[in-house]
């Protein structure tokens, strides 16, 4: 029987978009589980290749975004995500799972803070694709469109850094416009390794044509949403990973 | 026992539109700032207690840490100080209480949370608009302080 990928969703109190996101992976091909905090040990990501860090407001965004979530996962589980990225697992954390990725320090240096606004924002965005051979984007278009729901995007790092990352191809996606203030316009980010993304918009709320704000919507014709499309992507070169493993 | 206060600034950020902490316009040109105060009771050495406030506390990229008991800001009209009400529960201290480590040389004795608003305004601008709007009476105490250091509720 052909093996699916497997993602590990992991939740937090507050964590409230791992069901839709759950789907999303389902849709996209893997075999999918969500696992509550308390019941994490580094025993649990053996079995997936995908660590998946969904949206919401992880211990109600006490402190500061994704703060509590960090200091909860060192205390049970240690550097195990940097291990798991090390042994060749991917990680991607989306909304509330960036912020927190940016905490644990498993994507470059900077943070996640509150909105130029002062408003929470809820909004689709157009968002520019500036790397071409990541493993979560590579199926996207250049430019596409996802929803966005965030307090804390607005991306800032040290003097310099961001600039940096831009040509570095680290900044995976900016903003086409400027929506919550962030430096450079990033709204999302990898690794040097590539096999961690954190990005704000959510991909998994974008499955569909019918998901789209405007009802006349049409993508390449299949009837599927950007979001759809980031999943298939993981999925594609996990699948490919897999079928390539000797035995 | 030792005692320290913190008070943790966004540097990122600056004086918004106080209409946001208001059910109805001010109809005047009012601003504020939001900070955190964190206050310690503890056993230990302090450099321990600093290692802690800025490892779970404070963000190394975004905030600034003030180690003192007068406001980091200036030129207020006022600020009111507000946190959950002793005896109820408060998940957020909880939370961090939960994250400190045995092994981290100190003990906490006690952690009070504050949320700190200043205000700036002309002094036609009173304190209890904000303070209706923002504290729930039934989860929060709180005071508020003029810019003399009195307290004035």
């Amino acid at each position: 029987m052909e093996k699916r990928p497997h993602a590990l969703l992991l939740k937090f109190p507050g964590t409230n978009c791992d069901a839709e996101t759950s789907r999303a992976l389902e849709e996209a091909g893997f075999s999918s589980e969500i696992l509550p905090i308390a019941c994490v040990d580094e025993g649990s990501l053996e079995s997936a290749q995908l660590i998946v860090l969904s949206g919401g407001f992880s211990y109600g965004d006490y402190v500061m975004a994704g703060r509590l979530a960090q200091l909860e996962l060192e205390r049970r589980i240690g550097d195990a995500l940097t291990r798991f990225r090390d042994g060749g697992g991917y990680l991607l954390g989306i909304c509330n799972g960036f912020q927190i990725l940016t905490k644990l320090g498993l994507l470059p240096e900077g943070s996640l803070i509150n909105n130029t606004s002062g408003r929470f924002i809820c909004r689709w965005v157009k968002l520019e694709r500036r790397v071409d051979d990541n493993p979560f984007l590579r199926g996207l278009p250049e430019n596409f469109e996802l929803p966005i729901a965030h307090a804390e995007g607005r991306f800032v790092a040290p003097e310099g850094a961001a600039e940096k990352y831009m040509d570095e191809g680290l900044a995976a996606l900016v903003y086409e416009e400027d929506v919550n203030g962030s430096t450079s316009r990033i709204a999302g980010l990898t690794d040097n390794s590539g096999r961690v993304l954190g990005l704000m918009p959510h991909p998994e709320r974008f499955l569909w044509d019918s998901h789209h704000y405007d009802r006349d919507w049409v993508g390449d014709g299949d009837g599927r949403g950007s979001g759809y499309q980031m999943f298939k992507s993981i999925y594609n070169t996990i699948a490919g990973e897999i079928a390539h493993e000797p035995g | 026992m030792e005692k320290i206060s913190a008070e943790v600034i966004g540097k990122f950020e600056s004086e918004g539109d106080a209409n946001k902490l208001v059910y109805a316009p001010l109809n005047a040109p009012v601003k504020y700032r939001r900070t955190r105060v964190y206050m310690l009771e503890y056993e230990g050495k302090l450099e321990f207690a600093k290692n802690f406030v800025q490892r779970c506390l404070v963000d190394d990229y975004a905030d600034e840490v003030f180690y003192t008991s007068e406001p980091a800001v200036q030129d207020f009209s006022f600020y009111i100080d507000y946190g959950m009400k002793p005896g109820a529960l408060d998940l957020e201290k909880e939370a961090i209480l939960s994250s400190h480590k045995s092994t981290e040389g100190f003990d906490i004795v006690s952690l009070k949370l504050v949320q700190r608003i200043y205000i700036f305004s002309d002094p036609s601008i009173t304190s209890e608009r904000f303070v209706r709007d923002v504290c729930n009476p039934a989860i929060h105490v709180w005071s508020v302080t003029d810019s003399n250091g009195q307290k004035v509720a």
